[in-house]
Protein backbone atom coordinates (compact mmCIF):
# COMPACT_ATOMS: atom_id res chain seq x y z
CA UNK A 1 0.00 0.00 0.00
CA UNK A 2 2.74 2.33 -0.09
CA UNK A 3 2.47 5.44 -2.38
CA UNK A 4 6.05 5.91 -4.32
CA UNK A 5 5.93 9.12 -5.97
CA UNK A 6 7.01 9.73 -9.64
CA UNK A 7 10.20 9.82 -11.12
CA UNK A 8 12.65 12.14 -9.27
CA UNK A 9 13.25 13.79 -12.75
CA UNK A 10 10.27 15.49 -13.49
CA UNK A 11 11.53 18.15 -11.56
CA UNK A 12 15.03 18.62 -11.94
CA UNK A 13 16.19 22.47 -13.15
CA UNK A 14 18.89 24.26 -14.69
CA UNK A 15 20.44 27.79 -13.22
CA UNK A 16 21.53 30.65 -15.77
CA UNK A 17 22.60 34.08 -14.73
CA UNK A 18 23.28 36.15 -17.53
CA UNK A 19 26.28 39.07 -17.52
CA UNK A 20 26.37 42.03 -19.35
CA UNK A 21 29.53 43.36 -20.57
CA UNK A 22 30.14 46.73 -22.01
CA UNK A 23 32.21 49.55 -23.03
CA UNK A 24 32.74 52.85 -25.15
CA UNK A 25 35.20 54.26 -27.25
CA UNK A 26 35.30 58.22 -28.00
CA UNK A 27 35.73 59.44 -31.24
CA UNK A 28 39.59 59.63 -30.96
CA UNK A 29 41.89 60.92 -33.56
CA UNK A 30 45.72 60.56 -33.18
CA UNK A 31 48.54 61.88 -35.20
CA UNK A 32 52.08 60.57 -34.68
CA UNK A 33 55.20 61.79 -35.61
CA UNK A 34 56.54 63.13 -38.72
CA UNK A 35 58.68 61.70 -41.24
CA UNK A 36 60.47 62.10 -44.84
CA UNK A 37 58.92 60.59 -47.68
CA UNK A 38 61.62 58.87 -49.06
CA UNK A 39 63.10 60.07 -52.41
CA UNK A 40 60.83 63.44 -52.86
CA UNK A 41 63.03 66.01 -51.43
CA UNK A 42 64.23 68.70 -53.76
CA UNK A 43 66.71 71.51 -51.93
CA UNK A 44 65.70 70.49 -48.19
CA UNK A 45 68.43 69.67 -45.60
CA UNK A 46 65.64 67.05 -43.79
CA UNK A 47 63.95 66.83 -40.72
CA UNK A 48 65.38 67.94 -37.69
CA UNK A 49 62.44 66.73 -34.83
CA UNK A 50 59.69 68.62 -35.69
CA UNK A 51 61.07 71.72 -38.39
CA UNK A 52 61.32 71.06 -42.06
CA UNK A 53 64.92 72.80 -43.10
CA UNK A 54 65.02 74.13 -46.34
CA UNK A 55 68.88 73.60 -48.14
CA UNK A 56 69.70 77.00 -49.99
CA UNK A 57 66.16 79.31 -50.14
CA UNK A 58 68.17 81.71 -52.22
CA UNK A 59 69.74 80.72 -55.89
CA UNK A 60 73.30 82.69 -55.62
CA UNK A 61 72.83 83.72 -59.17
CA UNK A 62 69.58 85.57 -59.22
CA UNK A 63 69.48 86.29 -55.34
CA UNK A 64 65.98 85.34 -55.51
CA UNK A 65 63.65 82.27 -53.90
CA UNK A 66 65.19 78.77 -55.47
CA UNK A 67 63.13 76.06 -56.17
CA UNK A 68 62.02 73.46 -53.07
CA UNK A 69 59.80 71.09 -52.68
CA UNK A 70 59.81 67.81 -49.48
CA UNK A 71 56.82 65.36 -48.45
CA UNK A 72 56.26 64.42 -45.01
CA UNK A 73 54.29 61.61 -43.89
CA UNK A 74 52.33 61.89 -40.77
CA UNK A 75 51.17 57.73 -39.22
CA UNK A 76 47.16 58.71 -38.35
CA UNK A 77 44.07 57.84 -37.40
CA UNK A 78 40.49 58.98 -36.61
CA UNK A 79 37.75 56.43 -35.38
CA UNK A 80 34.96 58.59 -36.25
CA UNK A 81 33.94 61.15 -39.15
CA UNK A 82 36.13 64.10 -39.25
CA UNK A 83 37.71 67.26 -40.50
CA UNK A 84 41.29 67.68 -41.85
CA UNK A 85 42.31 71.43 -41.26
CA UNK A 86 45.97 73.22 -42.11
CA UNK A 87 46.87 76.22 -40.61
CA UNK A 88 50.31 78.44 -41.81
CA UNK A 89 50.95 81.02 -39.44
CA UNK A 90 52.67 83.42 -41.30
CA UNK A 91 50.84 82.21 -44.65
CA UNK A 92 54.07 81.96 -46.18
CA UNK A 93 58.04 81.94 -45.16
CA UNK A 94 58.64 85.71 -43.48
CA UNK A 95 61.37 86.77 -42.17
CA UNK A 96 61.85 85.94 -38.62
CA UNK A 97 64.95 88.14 -37.86
CA UNK A 98 66.31 91.03 -39.19
CA UNK A 99 63.24 92.86 -39.77
CA UNK A 100 63.43 96.13 -40.87
CA UNK A 101 61.26 98.72 -40.58
CA UNK A 102 60.63 99.20 -44.77
CA UNK A 103 61.49 96.81 -47.11
CA UNK A 104 63.66 98.73 -49.48
CA UNK A 105 61.06 98.48 -53.31
CA UNK A 106 62.54 96.08 -55.51
CA UNK A 107 63.56 92.98 -52.80
CA UNK A 108 61.53 90.40 -51.68
CA UNK A 109 60.74 89.37 -48.27
CA UNK A 110 58.72 86.87 -47.77
CA UNK A 111 58.41 83.36 -49.85
CA UNK A 112 54.84 81.90 -50.83
CA UNK A 113 54.72 78.56 -51.13
CA UNK A 114 52.16 75.69 -51.49
CA UNK A 115 51.26 73.18 -49.17
CA UNK A 116 49.27 70.14 -49.89
CA UNK A 117 47.43 67.70 -47.85
CA UNK A 118 46.47 63.71 -49.28
CA UNK A 119 44.65 61.67 -46.29
CA UNK A 120 42.07 59.07 -46.94
CA UNK A 121 41.11 59.52 -50.47
CA UNK A 122 40.42 63.74 -49.96
CA UNK A 123 42.88 66.23 -50.32
CA UNK A 124 43.52 69.60 -49.45
CA UNK A 125 45.48 72.50 -50.81
CA UNK A 126 46.57 75.66 -48.78
CA UNK A 127 48.10 78.16 -51.20
CA UNK A 128 50.63 80.56 -48.60
CA UNK A 129 50.68 83.40 -50.95
CA UNK A 130 52.86 85.71 -48.85
CA UNK A 131 51.04 88.79 -49.30
CA UNK A 132 49.67 89.35 -46.01
CA UNK A 133 51.66 88.46 -42.76
CA UNK A 134 48.55 86.50 -41.12
CA UNK A 135 47.14 83.26 -40.26
CA UNK A 136 45.68 81.18 -42.87
CA UNK A 137 43.87 77.72 -43.09
CA UNK A 138 41.96 75.51 -44.70
CA UNK A 139 40.23 72.23 -44.06
CA UNK A 140 38.39 68.61 -45.89
CA UNK A 141 36.04 67.09 -44.34
CA UNK A 142 36.41 63.61 -44.61
CA UNK A 143 32.85 61.31 -44.05
CA UNK A 144 33.98 57.57 -42.52
CA UNK A 145 36.93 56.65 -40.18
CA UNK A 146 40.08 56.29 -41.67
CA UNK A 147 44.09 55.31 -40.85
CA UNK A 148 47.14 55.40 -42.60
CA UNK A 149 49.56 57.83 -43.22
CA UNK A 150 48.94 61.76 -43.87
CA UNK A 151 50.57 63.04 -46.75
CA UNK A 152 52.05 66.76 -46.47
CA UNK A 153 54.25 68.12 -49.33
CA UNK A 154 55.27 71.40 -49.59
CA UNK A 155 56.23 73.28 -53.04
CA UNK A 156 58.05 76.61 -53.26
CA UNK A 157 58.23 77.69 -56.82
CA UNK A 158 61.61 79.55 -58.48
CA UNK A 159 61.61 83.14 -58.14
CA UNK A 160 59.16 83.08 -56.10
CA UNK A 161 58.64 86.07 -53.55
CA UNK A 162 55.67 87.95 -52.14
CA UNK A 163 56.74 91.54 -54.46
CA UNK A 164 57.60 90.25 -58.37
CA UNK A 165 58.55 87.26 -59.13
CA UNK A 166 62.36 86.99 -59.08
CA UNK A 167 63.16 89.89 -57.03
CA UNK A 168 66.32 89.19 -54.46
CA UNK A 169 65.49 88.26 -51.65
CA UNK A 170 66.42 90.24 -48.31
CA UNK A 171 68.93 88.63 -46.24
CA UNK A 172 67.59 86.69 -43.19
CA UNK A 173 66.22 83.69 -41.09
CA UNK A 174 62.88 82.66 -43.18
CA UNK A 175 60.35 81.13 -41.92
CA UNK A 176 56.52 79.72 -41.43
CA UNK A 177 54.65 77.08 -38.82
CA UNK A 178 52.13 74.71 -39.59
CA UNK A 179 49.57 72.77 -38.11
CA UNK A 180 47.47 69.68 -39.10
CA UNK A 181 44.59 68.75 -36.60
CA UNK A 182 42.16 66.08 -37.46
CA UNK A 183 39.16 67.21 -35.26
CA UNK A 184 36.40 64.27 -34.92
CA UNK A 185 32.56 65.51 -35.93
CA UNK A 186 31.21 64.76 -32.36
CA UNK B 1 -26.29 -4.73 37.09
CA UNK B 2 -22.81 -3.76 38.98
CA UNK B 3 -21.85 -7.23 39.47
CA UNK B 4 -22.98 -8.73 35.90
CA UNK B 5 -20.70 -6.42 34.59
CA UNK B 6 -17.85 -7.46 36.43
CA UNK B 7 -18.16 -10.64 35.86
CA UNK B 8 -17.75 -9.83 32.08
CA UNK B 9 -14.75 -8.04 32.24
CA UNK B 10 -12.76 -10.47 34.13
CA UNK B 11 -13.77 -13.51 31.85
CA UNK B 12 -12.79 -10.57 29.04
CA UNK B 13 -9.57 -10.28 30.65
CA UNK B 14 -8.92 -13.95 30.52
CA UNK B 15 -9.87 -14.63 27.17
CA UNK B 16 -7.57 -12.29 26.23
CA UNK B 17 -4.58 -13.52 28.38
CA UNK B 18 -4.98 -16.82 26.62
CA UNK B 19 -5.07 -15.62 23.12
CA UNK B 20 -1.53 -14.11 23.64
CA UNK B 21 -0.27 -17.12 25.46
CA UNK B 22 0.95 -18.39 21.68
CA UNK B 23 3.91 -15.66 21.16
CA UNK B 24 5.58 -13.21 23.48
CA UNK B 25 5.83 -9.82 20.51
CA UNK B 26 4.46 -9.65 17.00
CA UNK B 27 5.44 -6.81 14.32
CA UNK B 28 3.30 -5.71 11.55
CA UNK B 29 4.96 -4.30 8.20
CA UNK B 30 7.25 -3.36 7.12
CA UNK B 31 5.95 -0.03 6.01
CA UNK B 32 8.01 1.73 3.52
CA UNK B 33 8.44 5.68 4.41
CA UNK B 34 9.66 7.05 0.95
CA UNK B 35 10.23 10.95 -0.16
CA UNK B 36 12.31 11.98 -3.20
CA UNK B 37 14.47 14.71 -3.44
CA UNK B 38 14.86 16.23 -6.90
CA UNK B 39 18.12 16.59 -9.08
CA UNK B 40 18.29 19.79 -9.52
CA UNK B 41 20.65 22.94 -9.39
CA UNK B 42 18.86 26.09 -7.86
CA UNK B 43 19.48 29.16 -6.05
CA UNK B 44 22.50 31.37 -6.37
CA UNK B 45 22.03 35.69 -6.02
CA UNK B 46 24.35 37.73 -7.69
CA UNK B 47 26.38 40.03 -5.65
CA UNK B 48 27.72 43.00 -7.43
CA UNK B 49 26.35 45.03 -10.14
CA UNK B 50 25.70 41.91 -12.52
CA UNK B 51 27.50 43.44 -15.29
CA UNK B 52 30.92 43.70 -16.37
CA UNK B 53 31.69 48.15 -17.41
CA UNK B 54 34.39 48.19 -19.00
CA UNK B 55 34.25 52.00 -19.54
CA UNK B 56 36.38 53.67 -22.29
CA UNK B 57 37.87 50.91 -24.36
CA UNK B 58 41.01 52.67 -25.88
CA UNK B 59 43.88 54.58 -25.36
CA UNK B 60 42.54 57.91 -26.86
CA UNK B 61 46.05 58.71 -27.51
CA UNK B 62 47.13 55.74 -29.65
CA UNK B 63 43.10 54.86 -30.50
CA UNK B 64 44.18 51.06 -29.94
CA UNK B 65 42.74 48.99 -26.93
CA UNK B 66 43.82 50.05 -23.86
CA UNK B 67 45.82 47.14 -22.23
CA UNK B 68 44.98 47.68 -18.63
CA UNK B 69 40.74 46.96 -19.42
CA UNK B 70 39.68 45.19 -16.50
CA UNK B 71 36.74 45.18 -14.22
CA UNK B 72 35.46 43.79 -11.03
CA UNK B 73 34.40 40.09 -10.96
CA UNK B 74 30.84 39.33 -10.42
CA UNK B 75 29.99 35.91 -7.57
CA UNK B 76 27.08 34.07 -7.83
CA UNK B 77 26.55 33.40 -4.34
CA UNK B 78 24.49 30.59 -2.84
CA UNK B 79 24.34 28.26 -5.44
CA UNK B 80 23.71 24.55 -5.16
CA UNK B 81 23.04 21.36 -7.08
CA UNK B 82 21.71 18.02 -5.21
CA UNK B 83 23.11 16.11 -7.28
CA UNK B 84 26.37 15.71 -9.88
CA UNK B 85 26.25 18.87 -12.14
CA UNK B 86 27.63 20.47 -15.12
CA UNK B 87 28.69 24.18 -15.32
CA UNK B 88 28.97 26.17 -18.53
CA UNK B 89 29.91 29.67 -19.86
CA UNK B 90 29.17 31.08 -22.93
CA UNK B 91 30.47 34.60 -24.11
CA UNK B 92 29.49 36.94 -27.00
CA UNK B 93 32.61 39.43 -28.01
CA UNK B 94 32.19 43.42 -26.91
CA UNK B 95 31.08 44.65 -31.01
CA UNK B 96 29.88 47.75 -31.54
CA UNK B 97 26.32 48.20 -31.15
CA UNK B 98 25.45 50.92 -34.05
CA UNK B 99 28.69 50.26 -36.48
CA UNK B 100 27.33 46.78 -38.13
CA UNK B 101 28.86 46.99 -41.42
CA UNK B 102 32.64 46.23 -42.17
CA UNK B 103 34.31 48.43 -40.91
CA UNK B 104 36.91 50.30 -42.90
CA UNK B 105 40.76 49.11 -43.43
CA UNK B 106 42.84 49.83 -40.45
CA UNK B 107 39.95 49.75 -38.06
CA UNK B 108 38.12 46.88 -36.34
CA UNK B 109 34.38 47.06 -34.40
CA UNK B 110 34.91 44.08 -32.45
CA UNK B 111 36.95 43.08 -29.08
CA UNK B 112 37.79 39.64 -28.18
CA UNK B 113 37.64 38.08 -24.51
CA UNK B 114 38.30 35.68 -21.89
CA UNK B 115 35.43 34.44 -19.38
CA UNK B 116 35.78 32.53 -16.37
CA UNK B 117 33.37 30.63 -13.86
CA UNK B 118 35.61 29.37 -10.94
CA UNK B 119 34.99 27.80 -7.79
CA UNK B 120 32.64 25.24 -8.79
CA UNK B 121 34.78 22.73 -10.19
CA UNK B 122 38.40 22.02 -9.76
CA UNK B 123 39.20 23.64 -13.08
CA UNK B 124 37.40 26.45 -13.89
CA UNK B 125 35.24 26.78 -17.04
CA UNK B 126 36.46 29.02 -19.63
CA UNK B 127 35.08 30.81 -22.65
CA UNK B 128 37.08 33.06 -25.49
CA UNK B 129 35.14 34.83 -27.84
CA UNK B 130 37.68 34.29 -30.36
CA UNK B 131 38.43 31.05 -29.98
CA UNK B 132 37.30 28.37 -32.97
CA UNK B 133 36.85 26.06 -30.14
CA UNK B 134 35.90 26.23 -26.55
CA UNK B 135 36.69 22.28 -24.68
CA UNK B 136 36.99 24.15 -21.24
CA UNK B 137 33.64 25.60 -21.85
CA UNK B 138 31.27 22.72 -19.28
CA UNK B 139 33.02 21.44 -16.53
CA UNK B 140 31.91 18.41 -14.27
CA UNK B 141 31.43 18.41 -10.70
CA UNK B 142 30.87 14.27 -9.93
CA UNK B 143 29.04 15.36 -6.16
CA UNK B 144 26.46 17.37 -5.04
CA UNK B 145 27.43 20.83 -4.22
CA UNK B 146 27.07 24.34 -2.58
CA UNK B 147 28.96 27.03 -2.92
CA UNK B 148 30.17 30.41 -4.39
CA UNK B 149 30.89 30.86 -8.40
CA UNK B 150 33.13 34.05 -9.52
CA UNK B 151 32.88 34.81 -12.75
CA UNK B 152 35.08 37.11 -14.25
CA UNK B 153 36.45 38.75 -17.85
CA UNK B 154 40.16 39.28 -19.11
CA UNK B 155 42.57 38.84 -21.59
CA UNK B 156 40.64 41.43 -24.08
CA UNK B 157 41.91 41.71 -27.83
CA UNK B 158 40.93 43.76 -30.93
CA UNK B 159 39.41 41.20 -33.43
CA UNK B 160 41.89 41.13 -36.47
CA UNK B 161 44.91 42.09 -34.99
CA UNK B 162 46.47 44.54 -32.00
CA UNK B 163 47.15 47.52 -34.67
CA UNK B 164 43.67 47.72 -35.75
CA UNK B 165 41.66 50.65 -33.99
CA UNK B 166 38.40 50.66 -32.84
CA UNK B 167 35.36 51.93 -34.34
CA UNK B 168 33.96 54.93 -32.61
CA UNK B 169 30.84 54.22 -30.83
CA UNK B 170 29.64 54.81 -27.12
CA UNK B 171 27.82 51.20 -26.95
CA UNK B 172 30.01 48.13 -27.33
CA UNK B 173 28.18 45.31 -25.66
CA UNK B 174 28.42 41.11 -25.47
CA UNK B 175 27.06 39.29 -22.90
CA UNK B 176 28.49 36.29 -20.53
CA UNK B 177 25.96 33.32 -19.93
CA UNK B 178 26.85 31.06 -16.71
CA UNK B 179 24.57 27.77 -16.60
CA UNK B 180 24.51 24.95 -13.76
CA UNK B 181 22.79 21.59 -15.44
CA UNK B 182 22.08 18.53 -13.23
CA UNK B 183 24.73 15.83 -15.19
CA UNK B 184 22.21 12.62 -15.96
Amino acid sequence: MALIPAGAAAQSGDLTRDFGVTGSVPGACAIGAPRLAPGAQINFLGLNGSTLQIDQLVDPTTLSTSAASAEVQFPASCAFPHRVRLESQNNGLWQTSERGAQPPDGFGHAVPYRALVQWAAENLRLDADAKIRRIADGSVFVEAEASGDLLLRLEIDPGATNTSANAPLLAGVYGDTLRITLEPLQ
Amino acid sequence: MRLTLSLLALLAAASATQAFAQSDTDTAGPFPVTGNVPALCSGGTVTGSGAFALGVLIDTGTGLLRTDLAAPPQIVAGAFCTTRSTISIAATPLSSVNNIAAPPGGFSRRVDYTATASGWTADAAAFSTGAADNPAATQVRATAFEGDITVAVSDFVTNGGDALRLVSDPEYEGSVTVTLAVDD
